[in-house]
């Protein structure tokens, strides 16, 4: 078990989270404790409650509002305190919706900004290697000329003829070195799906249907490019970040569920 | 307390190595980061039409976020790109087909205010900003999605009448750098997923005026980098006015060598203010205003989910096909605040607005309103989905989960009159460009070489000039349509000969087939008087869908209203004509553009009344099939003075 492999593990997590936690709550007094009936705001809670002014207002905030504000945080503790005497947090759908969704972007919040090491690029390229294979293959460049009919029968006959003057049309009678994304958008999915199961051959294909009428096809080039990780190197790092953002939330999900025992009766 | 807590999370989170809490993002390369100019190789002519949405919002829009949207610029563009997202309410979306470019237009004011009002203590609301009716609003955002919208649609009632609360507006200085960060992280974000030759993610904002409730909203749009644009900011729309927005961006091309355009839309919800025949303060237009306008606004947005803006029937009383969706948005401006009258009509479409522009010009030598037009969606949910089989709704509040979104009055409808069934699906912008670049896409709107649709992607081109005939089909006609004329969005001199279109439609391959192809003239006659025509220039079976009484018959309807579909039994794959003005005379102004219709499909709320067994109301039902179209950029026809 290397460095980087142990500090995946949700157990280092659980016990590293309650660490911090004991460190934070002992270290800055008083622990919330809704039992008490004392409230102390002294240097380092008015300092606190100024810097969470800050952060919301972008200044500091007068002697004026900072003693407003410590009112005001006063009055909320207190009926924060007596709201949980009351147990008026366990039977609120909003609260608890609330407190669902502050702890779900609280885990995705780090994720958001995080950028992959150059060894992280590689081995998630490597772990879907086949998927941008895929994607490559889907896309890939492709030569034809075509030529459009409007009935299958129509369009057979003039293939077994060797014929290729087809109806007068708009769409381009070939591509050169076009990747499919350009093909779908120009002759739909599915004529794409059509050219997609022929073999490059200087013979005319087909017929392929189209939502324009039937084509006759001669396929003389499809090159795909097999995945490389330069060139998708951009693609990789949204990727792998979009990743990392749901797989954030669902560990930080796991390590505290993993503090639970659940008994669900199926 | 919610804050420390945060904090807390984020130091443990970092004490165990996820990450550190920082804003800052990483750099891409130029080649993501530009403007795309000589990074790929490029046609001789535009050979496509790239498509792309320029109207939509994120969780950054303080409406959008209120309504709900929990999805940001990021999840946006990879939608837009292709890849399967997770709508706010839960399911799992994708685009059938991925789109060419989008503009992220998240409102200039207030960007990330409802955001940050969401997620601050409540205490601080309550007793620090100190207003009633911001906490009355931040409550009702924390109650429930419902109470969320209802709150959003008191808040721009409030913008729109100029009283929002001075404890929302105070913090303005805080609102200049959180807007900032979020201007620059999104550009950022913009880059990362800009892909030249694939796919590309334009800059942006919506400026948001809308006095009294009349929408005179508009979407900015940058050609250029990051590196050009992290020299703007997004400039505010409340208290100012458009000239003010023309000098700022003719202050950012000054001073950054950059290119910037301006895109009205809803003109439909703007009570006659978007096309006046004065400035906006009622005096005579000037010359220099007619030329700002025309610089800084080269296209409009004709259509989209709040309705369509290119005619009513009350300005074209003889064009059977005109009123595609206007029902419920002619009532009144955007808010409801004030009611339309006929008599704003001709300032508030597009048809109108662009024969006042042949008068303006008639007496500046200026033409102000001289705009190509283009669809968006202007979505609130980060999905920009203008598919009628694939509508996510205008904002959270009205995407799939709700299934009786289509029967319910809307948001801002609480004064009846607006229905969820009045929503369109949305449309998208289509461009003629030479490659898929920010650059090459700019450019096509700000020569106008651009085309709305109401969704589907048909693929229209057109090309007027002098003496084009039939026989050039057989040739490089594209070729000779530049070379010899000029496409959508070009301007012809006047010659004494009657000006010929080469005039090319085909359906959305995966589409509906096409009913007709129109042409719309508009022009000033000899006494001066603004006239339009509309002439139905070729349709599907012309052989035996004969005109009679000098109509094309209908062309039939094949929806099956119990399950939502059509067959393309009727209709054509592709239409195309060579067209020559018969009514042409010479020293009269005159604007061309094309119309074209397909078949009678189902609309959105037809899917829905199927998919989720919602009935509709008899009004809702009338309105449940519609035929879907495209209008192209005007070709205008400038006389010799």
């Amino acid at each position: 078990m290397n460095l980087t492999s142990w500090t995946r593990e949700p157990l280092v997590h659980f016990v590293a989270l309650g660490a911090v936690l004991y460190v934070a709550l002992t270290w800055g007094g008083n622990p919330p404790d809704p039992a008490s009936r004392v409230i102390s705001v002294g240097a380092s809670e008015k300092e606190k409650i100024a810097e969470s002014w800050t952060l919301t207002m972008g200044r500091s905030p007068t002697d004026a509002e900072l003693d407003q504000a410590v009112d005001a945080f006063v009055r909320e503790e207190v009926l924060y305190r007596e709201a949980l005497r009351l147990g008026l947090d366990e039977s609120d759908a909003i609260v608890r919706r609330r407190l669902v969704s502050k702890m779900d972007l609280s885990a995705s919040l780090a994720a958001e900004t995080v950028e992959p090491t150059e060894d992280a690029l590689r081995a998630y390229f490597e772990a879907n290697t086949e998927r941008y294979a895929a994607l490559e293959t889907a896309n890939a460049e492709v030569s034809f000329e075509q030529a459009l009919f409007k009935t299958k029968a129509a369009a057979s006959a003039m293939m077994s003829r060797g014929a290729q003057a087809g109806e007068a049309t708009s769409l381009p009678a070939g591509l050169t070195s076009s990747p499919m994304r350009d093909v779908e958008a120009r002759f739909g999915q599915q004529f794409a799906e059509g050219l997609r199961t022929l073999e490059p051959s200087d013979d005319w294909q087909g017929p392929v249907p189209s939502g324009f009428g039937w084509h006759v096809v001669r396929l003389t080039a499809r090159n795909a490019q097999p995945p490389d990780f330069q060139s998708l190197r951009g693609v990789l790092t949204n990727d792998w970040r979009s990743e990392q953002i749901a797989a954030r939330k669902e560990r930080a999900y796991n390590v505290l569920a993993s503090a639970y025992r659940i008994d669900i009766d199926r | 307390m919610s804050k420390a807590w945060t904090k807390l999370v984020c130091t443990g989170a970092f004490a165990i190595g996820l990450s550190a809490c920082s804003d800052s993002l990483p750099d891409v390369g130029e080649d993501q980061s530009g403007d795309g100019t000589g990074i790929i190789e490029l046609a001789e002519f535009p050979d496509r039409p790239y498509w792309g949405d320029t109207h939509l919002h994120t969780d950054n829009s303080v409406d959008a976020f209120g309504f709900g949207t929990r999805l940001g610029p990021e999840e946006a563009l990879r939608f837009a790109r292709g890849e399967e997202g997770t709508a706010t309410t839960g399911a799992k979306t994708q685009l059938a087909r991925p789109l060419d470019f989008l503009v992220i237009a998240d409102h200039s004011d207030g960007l990330g205010a409802t955001r940050r009002l969401y997620d601050a203590p409540r205490w601080y609301v309550e007793w620090v900003m100190g207003d009633e009716t911001v906490l009355r609003w931040y409550d009702m955002m924390h109650e429930s999605p419902q109470q969320s919208t209802r709150a959003l649609g008191e808040l721009i009632t409030a913008a729109a009448e100029d009283r929002l609360p001075e404890a929302f507006t105070a913090e303005a200085e805080a609102q200049a750098e959180a807007t900032k960060d979020i201007w620059n992280t999104q550009l950022s974000t913009l880059d990362r997923y800009n892909e030249p030759g694939v796919f590309s993610a334009i800059a942006g904002y919506e400026w948001t005026a809308m006095p009294n409730g009349n929408n005179l909203h508009r979407v900015v749009m940058f050609r250029d980098g990051s590196e050009k644009t992290r020299q703007t900011f997004p400039f505010p729309g409340i208290n100012t006015k458009a000239t003010q927005l023309w000098e700022y961006m003719r202050g950012y091309e000054e001073e950054t060598g950059g290119r910037v355009l301006a895109i009205p839309h809803n003109p439909n919800l703007s009570n006659g203010l978007m096309f006046q025949m004065t400035m906006e303060d009622g005096s005579p237009m000037t010359e220099e205003y007619a030329a700002l306008r025309a610089w800084a606004e080269p296209v409009i947005e004709a259509t989209q989910i709040k309705g369509d803006s290119e005619t009513h029937p009350f300005l074209s009383p003889n064009d059977e096909l005109a009123g595609f969706g206007v029902k419920g948005w002619e009532i009144g401006n955007l808010t409801l605040s004030e009611k339309t009258e006929p008599s704003m009509y001709a300032g508030s479409y597009a048809r109108s607005g662009l024969l006042r522009g042949l008068t303006l010009e008639s007496q500046l030598g200026v033409n102000p309103y001289a705009f190509g037009m283009i669809g968006s969606t202007d979505s609130h949910t980060s999905l920009a989905t203008g598919d009628e089989d694939n509508f996510w709704g205008k904002h959270t509040g009205n995407e799939q989960a709700y299934t009786d979104r289509a029967t319910v009055t809307q948001n801002m409808g609480t004064r009846v009159g607006r229905f969820g069934w009045h929503y369109l699906a949305g449309g998208y912008a289509a461009a003629w460009a030479r490659g898929n670049t920010r650059a090459e896409i700019f450019d096509a709107f700000a020569r106008r070489e651009v085309y709305a649709t109401t969704g589907p992607r048909m693929s229209v081109r057109v090309f007027g000039g002098f003496g084009f005939t039939a026989a050039d089909w057989d040739g490089d006609w594209v070729r000779k349509g530049y070379s010899e004329g000029v496409p959508m969005g070009g301007e012809l001199k006047e010659t004494g000969e009657a000006p010929s279109f080469l005039i090319s439609a085909m359906k959305d391959p995966d589409g509906a087939n096409l009913d007709r192809v129109q042409v719309i003239k508009g022009w000033i006659d000899g006494s001066g008087e603004m006239q339009e025509r509309i002439y139905d220039v070729v349709w599907s079976d012309m052989a035996s869908r004969r005109r009679s009484g000098g109509r094309v018959p209908f062309v039939g309807d094949t929806v099956n209203r119990e399950d939502a579909t059509y067959t393309n039994s009727i209709g054509a794959a592709e239409l195309r004509t060579v067209w020559t003005d018969p009514d042409y005379s010479q020293g009269q102004r005159a604007f061309y553009y094309l119309r074209v219709l397909e078949i009678p499909t189902p609309r959105w709320t037809l899917f829905d009344a199927v998919r989720f067994g919602v009935t509709l109301s008899e009004d809702a039902m009338a309105d449940a099939v519609a035929q879907e179209r495209a209008y192209t950029s005007p070709i205008w026809l400038k006389i010799n003075s």
